[in-house]
């Protein structure tokens, strides 16, 4: 029987509680502090392992499926279409490459196509592409309040 | 980059953050001892005693401490940098804007800068200790102050204070007291609008913020609606709830804090701050206020009101997302850069207001789908 993640934060969170945070002297503040957001980090971190990697690999998913419907829509000159061949070239590496390097790379070039877009996107790309990417964002930023709202800040 | 001169310095030293020896937080004997030496050269003869850490706040490291000489005691406040702040300040402008400040608006009175941390082990400022609080006892654990509930009855001491001050902020007359270190953003009329634009675009790319399509729509949005500024005045730069003490039984603001990212520029900017939504509440009938004092309407015309101003709409527009696109760089970038870097003394902090990163997005994403013009 091997101890599981979940046991072992438990243990982790449990030891801070209960045996170091009651431990630290009144005029410790700040390791009082630093102790409850550990303890806050930690339980957050527990209840949300394991869903990790279905939210990563979903968060990865609607920015490739972003980047396709650009690809898909947007044209310009020399820059845009440098830009875009690179996005496309981004979308392409994703389907093998570790999925956090995959979403960085797919949202630089993101970046790089809104840059370039302005600079010489073909008339009404630059209008396609905004409201592309705020009908994808609006969607994938719920889904990214949803899994931060324990931290307790998003009370909009 | 065209940006204010100060920070072309102060960046060229961030820049290496990576290489940066890992920092701890300070220990209260190292303080002491560091503040030995301090006045042995300042003040000799003076004794140091009762050093504590202040808590709270999310940039500098604070120690409240005593200084006894001929036979009476002081107390007082010293504000240090970490390794790496969450933000690119310097002590001696905001020294330099709290001796300005003096008889303007309250503010801790200042007494002795190393900006240069000769003494001490990062750039440092003492000044005299201020009494009051920054949230009502018994609000609850805050972070840094954000979303801080003041409840009715505070709510009706400070409000008129916390907008005459502000107010008497943006009437500072800098033309004729001009403030040593602050450059006036004056080469053209878009000049102050992109000297702060670009402070946030630049900490963005030296702090390797990841980014999202809607930041780099916000980024680009912002590039190119860039506003004329008419009017140059001081502003404060962080003035919200969080950031004043206040006396708990009369309701006087006692001390208006945290100068360090004051610059000359557009009152919009301020305005736009204090309208964030994650420094305000919103209550059990849904109705929002910011940093709990106004409702946003009621804000807008009041300042009008009392300081003879007039709030363009479409500017205020532009600087409501340039201050969601500051709080983005702040939590997605240089908060998380500091932490990777173990170059500060509250990594777990940082790493936790990373979790408002969403928030920040979110109003980035309804405050563009309104297009140029609010």
């Amino acid at each position: 029987m091997r101890p599981t993640f979940d046991e072992r934060l438990a243990s982790i969170v449990r030891a801070l509680s209960e045996v170091v945070l009651p431990h630290l002297p009144p005029e410790a503040s700040l390791a009082q502090e630093q102790v409850q957001l550990s303890i806050g980090h930690l339980q957050i971190m527990r209840a949300q392992l394991d869903q990790l990697h279905e939210y990563e690999r979903e968060e990865l998913a609607d920015y490739t499926a972003l980047a396709s419907a650009l690809c898909d829509a947007v044209t310009g000159g020399t820059q845009t279409q440098a830009a875009l061949d690179a996005l496309a070239q981004a979308i392409s590496d994703s389907a093998t490459q570790p999925v956090r390097a995959a979403r960085k790379a797919v949202n630089e070039a993101v970046d790089a196509l809104v840059k370039a877009c302005a600079a010489d996107g073909a008339s009404g790309a630059r209008e396609t592409l905004t409201r592309l990417i705020l009908t994808q964002e609006h969607e994938r930023i719920q889904k990214d309040r949803k899994w931060f709202a324990p931290f307790g800040f998003d009370t909009l | 980059m065209d940006i204010e001169r100060i920070y072309q310095e102060s960046f060229a030293g961030r820049r290496n953050w990576k290489d940066r020896p890992p920092y701890r937080a300070a220990l209260n004997g190292e303080i002491t001892a560091v503040l030995e030496r301090f006045f042995a050269a300042k003040r000799p003869g003076a004794a140091v005693s009762g050093v504590r850490r202040v808590g709270g706040g999310a940039s500098k490291e604070q120690f409240f401490f005593t200084l006894s000489s001929n036979g009476q005691d002081e107390k007082y406040l010293l504000r240090m940098d970490p390794g790496m702040a969450i933000t690119e300040t310097d002590r001696a402008r905001e020294f330099t804007l709290l001796d300005a400040m003096n008889g303007v608006v309250p503010v801790p009175r200042t007494a002795w800068v190393d900006n240069d941390a000769e003494f001490f082990p990062q750039s440092a400022a003492i000044m005299h200790v201020v009494s009051g609080v920054a949230k009502p006892s018994g609000s609850g654990v805050k972070v840094s102050g954000l979303g801080t509930w003041l409840g009715p009855e505070m709510r009706a001491k400070l409000r008129d204070q916390f907008m005459d001050h502000l107010i008497a902020i943006h009437a500072y007359d800098w033309r004729a007291k001009p403030l040593d270190r602050f450059d006036v953003p004056d080469a053209d009329p878009k000049q102050a609008a992109r000297w702060s634009f670009n402070f946030w675009r630049e900490l963005w790319q030296i702090d390797e913020g990841e980014t999202r399509p809607i930041f780099a729509l916000a980024d680009q949005w912002l590039a190119d609606n860039l506003p004329d500024t008419a009017d140059l005045v001081l502003t404060h730069g962080d003035y919200r709830t969080g950031n004043f003490l206040f006396d708990e039984d009369s309701g006087r603001i006692t001390a208006i804090l945290d100068w360090e990212l004051a610059r000359l520029g557009d009152y919009h900017e301020d305005l736009g701050w204090v309208l964030t939504r994650l420094f305000g509440t919103v209550d059990e009938t849904g109705t929002f206020r910011a940093c709990d004092l106004y409702e946003r309407e009621e804000f807008i015309t009041e300042y009008e009101r009392r300081s003879g101003r007039s709030v363009s709409r479409g500017t205020l527009h532009f600087y409501d997302v340039l201050s969601n696109y500051k709080c983005y760089v702040i939590v997605a970038a240089n908060g998380l850069a500091a932490a990777r870097s173990q170059n500060n003394h509250q990594d777990v902090l940082l790493t936790f207001l990373g979790g408002t990163e969403p928030v920040f997005a979110n109003e980035l994403a309804n405050l563009l789908s309104k297009g140029a013009q609010a």
